[in-house]
């Protein structure tokens, strides 16, 4: 089943602190891991990078083997890093590093390819946070709802095509284009394929789950020249399965949907051009309490983007 | 201004609404819930002469269950509302949601806006009655029952039909796979004219009646094109 959300604050605002609403009023659909991708006010240089280490005992030597990769592409820390002080054996970080003196891709050549640990969002101002348990716990633990942000995704999974993890959870994100991620409600038949397709092309993937081909299939549409529309109308038939999914860039929330029309999605649109999405309608009225008018995608194959109103940089 | 018995929503367990409101039931007294923040499973197996109003939108399964009830939903509802109902009256003012009157067996499901996707999927019986259009797939696999849409269908009206019967007095956008347009005999007409009239419609349209064409009844291989098509 799985239940997604999307959310865009104008002017930015609580965009944790809603999606945690959204997705605690969701659990029912699954609630095996819970994940947000939450986009803060955006840097002018310099990445924000959220990981797991999958070992407690060996973070620092960790730490230590990313920041030497790290600083053999001209970049460093930017802040101290920080992670979580629970006593769980896998160990979630934040840092904030410097621009890379060549390119993201050769950085993350070395810097993406340290045993134990996995980077899950690279961005001038994405973080995806993604961890087990329904969207409370992970709230709680990561401290979701102080995030103050434009707009982000958020998922909760029940597991299907891979095994129950922080890692192999949602969002993913667009490896290795920092700022993409995608959250999906819904099951891929051919992923092997166009996963198989792209790893040929040089795609990094680091899960068996199904989803995570999308964010690197739309990113590869992107980079071939196609734009973002016309990613996701070829998207409705290149994927195939039934799936409804929301793609998030810096400016943009977007979604498709499969042609047998089963996941729902419910959108409120604002004026002001604030956006609350959810797989049910009941989620998005922890956001509009009030009697209000909502939008049903309820049929097949359709698409509709949301444009993210753009913050002064930071 | 309402001498119904007041049950307000809001956030409280569905289990203790719905407790609520079968004691209400049980009294014999009418009911209004407010509230209703679009939640799921209100109103799920009421009783012969239950007669439920929710004031506002309403999630998954609304008066789902139903063994002749009376439910009226005052702006819009989710999916699957009225599954399984045996007996008894929906009336839903504004959208339904996917699904409406999915497998039920008998009783009138009245909806005055649209319907979404596969509307009367599986139905075994009765009738839903929609005013505006009715969404992909209406009547998908169904196996009796009428499902009658005033404003018009969308795609694939029809799809895998078994004994079910899909009426539609405007515009098709498409049929869906073995379904097949007939001409509805006098009698039956007249049956739909009683019907809508007796919800209050206008019942004189140019009505279309959209039955299986037989040919997924049985497989064989000529038709494998058509069974690859689903």
């Amino acid at each position: 089943m799985c239940g997604i959300a999307g959310r865009i604050c104008a002017p930015p605002g609580r965009v944790g602190h809603d999606l945690v609403e959204l997705m605690q009023a969701q659990r029912h659909r699954g609630s095996d891991s819970t994940g947000f991708g939450l986009y803060g006010i955006p840097r002018d240089t310099g990445y924000v990078v959220r990981a797991v280490a999958a070992e407690r005992s060996r973070l620092s030597t960790l730490l230590d083997s990313f920041l030497e990769a790290t600083r053999a592409h001209g970049a460093d820390f930017s802040a101290d890093p920080t992670w979580d002080e629970l006593s769980q054996k896998h160990v979630s970080v934040r840092a904030e590093i410097t621009e890379p003196s060549d390119s993201v891709e050769a950085w993350l050549a070395d810097a993406d390819h340290i045993d134990g640990f996995e980077i899950q969002s690279v961005g001038r101002s994405l973080e995806i946070v993604k961890d087990l348990g329904d969207a409370y716990a992970v709230a709680d633990k990561h401290g979701v709802r102080d995030f103050i942000g434009t707009h982000g995704i958020a998922n909760a999974r029940m597991a299907t095509e891979s095994f129950v993890s922080p890692t192999a959870s949602h969002p993913f994100w667009a490896r290795p284009y920092p700022d993409i991620a995608i959250v999906h409600n819904g099951q891929l038949t051919n992923y092997f394929l166009l996963t198989d397709k792209l790893v040929r092309k040089g795609y990094d993937f680091k899960t068996q789950n199904d989803s995570e081909v999308i964010a690197i299939w739309l990113s590869d549409q992107m980079a071939a020249g196609r734009t973002l529309v016309e990613s996701l109308e070829l998207s409705k038939t290149a994927l195939d399965g039934c799936f409804t999914y929301i793609l998030a860039t810096p400016d943009t929330l977007g979604f498709a949907k499969d042609k047998f029309a089963i996941k729902p999605l419910v959108v409120v649109e604002e004026e002001s051009g604030s956006v609350a999405i959810g797989t049910e309608e009941q989620a998005v009225r922890k956001v509009y309490r009030d009697e209000i008018d909502v939008i049903n995608y309820d049929g097949p194959l359709i698409s509709a983007t949301w444009a993210v109103p753009q913050a002064v940089p930071a | 201004m309402s001498d119904r018995v007041e049950i307000i929503a809001g956030e409280r367990p569905i289990r203790e609404i719905n407790r609520e409101i079968r004691a209400a039931v049980a009294e014999g007294e009418p009911v209004v819930v407010r509230d209703t923040l679009s939640r799921h499973n209100l109103g799920i197996g009421l009783a012969e002469g239950a007669d439920i109003r929710f004031e506002g939108s309403v999630g998954y399964y609304c008066g789902g269950l139903n063994n002749g009830g009376t439910v009226h939903v005052t702006r819009n509802a989710g999916w699957g509302t009225g599954e399984a109902m045996a007996k008894g009256h929906i009336t839903v003012d504004g959208y339904a949601g996917m699904s409406v009157g999915a497998s039920m067996r008998g009783g009138i499901i009245h909806v005055k806006g649209d319907a979404g996707p596969r509307c009367g999927v599986a139905m075994k019986g009765g009738d839903i009655v929609v005013e505006g259009t009715v969404g992909f797939l209406t009547g998908f696999m169904a196996h009796t029952g009428r499902i009658i849409a005033v404003g018009g269908a969308g795609e694939a009206c029809g799809d895998s039909l078994w004994g079910g019967e899909v009426w539609v007095g405007g515009p098709i956008h498409s049929l869906g796979v073995d379904s097949k347009v007939i001409e509805p005999e006098a009698d039956e007409v007249a049956d739909v004219e009683r019907l809508l009239a007796s919800l209050g419609i206008d019942g004189s349209h140019d009505w279309k009646k959209i039955v299986s064409a037989q040919r997924l009844w049985h497989f064989e291989s000529r038709d494998a094109s058509a069974w690859l098509m689903i």
